[in-house]
């Protein structure tokens, strides 16, 4: 898939200050295909820049199409890429930006949408910006990727805004869930020299840079970076704390930052060039974009949804009032805005969990982000109380209650007598079959399991289960409410832990061992630490509870004993109890690390074979956004794939692993 | 109870560039809506002490009330120029007499002492709504010959104003047009329009760019050129695209306030409003409307045509400017005649034209401090004419 290249747009505009060029980067499409520089749009960028040299021009001002400026490089381009073409990109973006910055004339940026990356690289090339206040997306996501913005943004962004700004836009931002700035928060940081209403925001910027020619204003004096090295060595030590030294990127972006302070522009070109020379072909950037494919892309398509038509969805079910069904309770409430209802056992459970929601609505309120009439309004959404029949006339009732078969299957028995033969039953269950719980109802075909991660409103994950029952409306109906949710589901079939707990119980069975035979806890959190990913095994553990994560065990023990041996440590955590040395046999870290790894290849060649899922990108997927696994290892596969642990485990690429049999 | 009307003064008007309607125009890939708002914030930039608070109603006259022009433009376009939500607005049609339309009725809010301050204003993007499409013409209009059918295009119109009238030759028509081209030429040059056209920037197929020219003006014009082009209303008929307004797209506004509030702003008002008039002729000779309502006016006011020192005439057809100049006993090259030119050169979208009628002759009235009466008048689709009296804020004595 192609995208339309990004032309850079000559325009001559007659101003009292004289002839300006305005530059358009345009690539004929609306703000959903933002504006990406390829190599076509380098040319285009090269044949307006041989233009605009070749006359005499009071002033430039570059912007982008409606709603957008331009989202950086086009990533498309990135796949399978060489060192050496790697490090000509580099160099082609600096010989055109780098001319851009040498043009004799007042030059300005008009940030009016969306400046991603290479985006925000071509506007520091300016000698002023403008930005509007409607912008929301003002970042350098690279990182991120496994990149360095490597078109002078590690140089001129420091420059621009000093060490600490550029730390923490280039490094640490990214790195926190690819936080972005809006416009008013990057002209408060620095980046631009003036903050202008959407409303008429290149006209305001035409006559911004006008006042400017007429004053002979000169561009912002190059901040000081004398505490550079300082600055850096602080954030190196954060990163440590954060990737433990797992992620390369981000210390090649604080290398290059504090280069900044001593080097000449050129020499800084220089270094990015080598940087992405070594980066852009790498495992760990071709992993990040492997993963940016899976998350932004792939997931958002619902790869195996039905086409069907989804049922409308006017009343929720919520049975159960614990912690989890309060969450799921609020969640619905806040993005469907349609009646929901809790039940629990007693009446008290039932109004603490009433309480809690308005609570948390009163909540978003005083952050201001729900006025008070939507919040009285939702408030008066939530009800709730003892009695079955109050699941009456809803049109999806998910139950969150004690994972025990015998007690869920009681709550479908019961709701199957008030709701319609329609209504979607679905379960959050994390462990039990879906196939089981629908087991003797008349209606199997509408139960659908929804398993949501905790926190919920963190989590980005839903396990969407289907049965061999499951039909596709309903299907269809609770993909489409979980769009509504603002989650990303991805299809199971139903089998023992699904996906991320299966796999995570499998990690976990290899540090319960190592605990078993002598290794402590803190060895333990190293091995898997070094992944990079963002929670220790033990405090893991603590959040899930050590008693479920033992219920957990014990049933996939049931379906794979050999894999998922039950351990002496685990139970007595569970009893609330320490930690059970069997034997003091303990392994390095080292070791421990490499056991983490090929236990996760070999299960995961299981899940893949026995069709839990469709393909290896689908495991990804739910790691990334169930569990939180970084963008450079791609979820895990693509790590296990690049690091050759797949073909000593399971013998060839999990990518290459398919269903064994065709899933029910 | 007793109550005194209040004056209504015209304080400043602007307009955006007037572009030609269709995919080749200026503001082919830019909404109508956010052309109205252009100007609406012009003139609240250009008018400093006023606080938008004070505005009492916005006022936004359209043809074509869908699509980029619909959503009650008036209370549309105030939201989106960033006016307090306070300040309400509505829209009015009454087709090319829809800014004049609106400026009337914003003029009824004031004298009757229920507004202190109006905007008003039209927008016409002929190019995103092309006359007559998205209307649906009642049968009975026909079967009862009700109107003649000639009555729906308003070329057809201004054919049959030369049959009425057959002393008003083609030959006629095109000097008006030649001349109205040239005024318009001179007007630019000598910088009457920066006063009035402000540029905004537009998106386009090559990128954006500024529009702040009209697209229509042909300063080269001549005689001869005009003779030669097609007549495309009728075979062997004498209207042309050289005297006749282009499509258009265009938009404009004007804020009106009473003497009192126009004083505690610190407003600078340029024309008081005497008087105003509508009047309705037969449908299929639209052109005739504007006579009886300069006659009626005129009327009201207590002055004959020789009081008034200027003239801004709409002028959708050369034909119609020389049937109104036959009927209220004006030459066609009289100087008070439509000076800085006209539509025939600058565009005529519709609903908007009222207001660049205004300001033109604002700017005519600073130029001219011996006058102390000037006239805008146009005639309207379906039959009509419409006319407001002005008196110049400026005059001497």
């Amino acid at each position: 898939m192609a995208s339309p290249p990004t032309l850079f747009k000559l325009r001559r505009v007659e101003t009292e200050a004289g002839p300006l060029a305005l530059v358009t980067m345009d690539n004929g499409e609306d703000w959903r295909k933002p504006n990406t520089f390829g190599e076509a749009a380098l040319r285009s960028l090269e044949e307006a820049l041989d233009a605009i040299e070749q006359e005499a021009w009071a002033g430039l001002v570059l912007t982008g199409k409606p709603f957008v400026f331009a989202a950086g490089a086009d990533i498309d381009e990135f796949g399978e890429i060489t060192p050496e073409r790697a490090r000509e990109g580099g160099e082609a973006g600096h010989a055109l930006f780098g001319r851009i910055r040498a043009l004799p004339f007042p030059t300005l940026a008009a940030i009016n949408g969306a400046a991603l990356g290479g985006g925000v690289e071509i506007a520091l090339h300016c000698d002023f910006r403008t930005i509007s206040s409607s912008v929301r997306h003002f970042a350098c996501p690279e990182v991120l990727l496994g990149l360095i913005p490597g078109w002078g943004g590690t140089q001129l962004v420091p420059r621009l805004v000093g060490a600490e700004q550029a730390v923490r836009f280039i490094v640490e931002n990214p790195l926190r869930q690819n936080r972005m700035l809006t416009g008013p928060a990057a002209f408060e940081a620095g980046f631009a020299d003036a903050l202008l209403e959407p409303v008429e925001f290149l006209d305001e910027s035409l006559a911004w840079l006008q006042r400017a020619i007429a004053e002979g204003r000169s561009p912002r004096p190059p901040a000081d970076l004398a505490d550079t090295a300082e600055v850096v060595r602080k954030a190196r030590a954060r990163l440590d704390g954060q990737v433990h030294g797992a992620a390369l990127a981000p210390y090649r972006a604080l290398d290059l930052i504090e280069g900044a302070a001593t080097w000449s522009l050129e020499e800084g070109y220089r270094a990015e060039e080598d940087a992405l020379a070594e980066l852009l072909p790498g495992p760990q950037a071709q992993a990040s974009l492997y993963a940016f494919y899976l998350v932004e892309r792939r997931a958002k398509r619902g790869a195996g949804i039905p086409e069907a038509e989804p049922r409308r969805v006017q009343k929720v079910g919520i049975v159960g009032a614990g912690l989890m069904a309060r969450q799921l309770a609020l969640l619905f409430l806040r993005r469907l805005e349609v009646p929901v209802v809790l039940r629990d056992l007693t009446q008290e459970q039932v109004d603490d969990a009433l309480a809690w929601i308005r609570e948390e609505v009163a909540g978003l309120v005083r952050k201001g982000r729900l006025s008070e009439g939507k919040a009285r309004f939702l408030s008066s959404l939530a009800s709730g109380g003892t009695s079955w029949d109050l699941f009456a006339g809803c049109d999806l009732v998910l139950e969150a209650v004690f994972e025990e078969l015998a007690v869920k299957q009681e709550v479908f028995r019961e709701l199957e007598r008030v709701v319609s033969p329609e209504c979607v039953l679905a379960t959050n269950t994390s462990s039990l079959s879906v196939t089981a719980l629908g087991a003797g109802l008349a209606h199997p075909e509408r139960v659908v399991g929804m398993h949501f991660f905790n926190p919920v409103a963190v989590l980005p994950l839903v396990e969407l289960v289907r049965t061999p029952s499951t039909d596709d409306v309903t299907l269809a109906t609770a993909w489409a409410v979980t769009r509504k949710l603002r989650k990303t589901a991805v299809l199971v079939r139903d089998a023992p832990g699904f996906v991320v707990n299966r796999i995570l119980a499998r990690q976990g069975a290899v540090v319960t061992d190592a605990l078993d035979h002598g290794n402590t806890v803190e060895e333990t959190d190293e091995a898997v630490l070094r992944l990079g990913v963002p929670m220790a095994p033990s405090v893991l553990l603590q959040l899930v509870g050590p008693k479920v994560a033992n219920h957990v065990r014990h049933t996939l023990h049931e379906a794979w004993p050999e894999r998922f041996p039950l351990s002496p440590t685990l139970e007595s955590l569970a009893r609330g109890g320490e930690p059970v040395v069997v034997e003091h046999a303990p392994r390095t870290v080292d070791e421990l690390h490499q056991a983490v790894l090929e236990a996760l290849a070999d299960e995961i060649s299981h899940i893949l074979e026995e069709g839990v899922v469709a393909e290896a990108a689908d495991v990804d997927t739910c790691l990334l956004l169930g569990a939180g696994y970084p963008f450079w290892l791609g979820g895990i596969t693509k790590h296990l794939d690049q690091t050759g642990v797949s073909q000593r485990v399971v013998g060839r690429p999990l990518a290459e692993v398919r269903p064994a049999r065709v899933p029910a | 109870m007793a109550r005194m009307l209040r004056e209504v003064l015209y304080v400043d008007g602007a307009r955006t560039a007037f572009g030609r309607a269709g995919p080749g125009g200026l503001f082919w890939k830019t909404r109508a809506d956010d052309m109205a708002v252009k100007v609406v914030r012009e003139l609240l930039r250009r008018n400093p002490t006023l606080p938008p608070e004070r505005i009492n109603d916005v006022i936004m006259a359209a043809t074509a009330q869908v699509g980029d022009q619909g959503l009650t433009l008036g209370r549309s376009v105030a939201l989106l120029a960033g006016l307090p939500t306070s300040v309400p607005g509505f829209a009015v049609d009454r087709m090319c007499a829809g800014a004049l339309t609106a400026t009337t009725a914003g003029a009824g809010e004031i004298a009757m002492g229920a507004a202190d301050v109006v905007l008003v204003g039209g927008v016409e993007h002929m190019g995103h709504h092309p006359m007559g499409e998205e209307v649906d013409f009642n049968p009975r209009f026909v079967a009862e010959r009700l109107i003649d059918e000639s009555a729906a295009v308003m070329g057809q119109t201004a054919e049959n104003l030369h049959d009425a009238f057959p002393h008003l030759t083609k030959e006629a028509a095109d000097a008006y047009a030649v001349a109205s081209q040239r005024k318009a030429a001179q007007a630019w040059e000598n910088g009457v329009m920066d006063g009035i056209v402000v540029p905004m920037a537009v998106f386009t197929d090559e990128g954006w760019t500024l529009a702040a020219r009209d697209e229509f003006l042909r300063p080269e014009t001549t005689m001869e050129a005009l003779a030669g082009l097609r007549t495309p209303f009728r075979a062997g008929g004498r209207v042309t695209a050289g005297n006749s307004a282009g499509l258009t797209d265009g938009a404009t506004a004007a804020l009106l306030a009473s003497e009192e509030a126009a004083a505690e702003l610190g407003l600078e008002p340029q024309m008081r409003l005497v008087a105003f008039a509508y009047a309705g002729v037969q449908p299929e000779l639209m052109g005739l409307g504007p006579v009886p309502a300069t006659e009626r006016v005129l009327e009201r006011a207590g002055i004959t045509v020789d009081d008034v020192g200027l003239f801004e005439l709409n002028e959708p057809f050369a034909v119609q400017v020389l049937t109104w100049c036959d009927g209220v006993g004006v030459a066609p090259d009289d100087p008070r005649l439509n000076p800085y030119g006209g539509a025939i050169a600058c565009g005529h979208p519709l609903a908007a034209t009222g207001v660049r009628l205004m300001a033109q002759l604002a700017r005519g009235f600073r130029d001219r401090p011996e006058v102390r009466y000037g006239l805008t008048a146009l005639c309207i689709g379906l039959g009509m004419g419409a006319a407001i009296l002005w008196e110049n804020l400026h005059a001497r004595g």
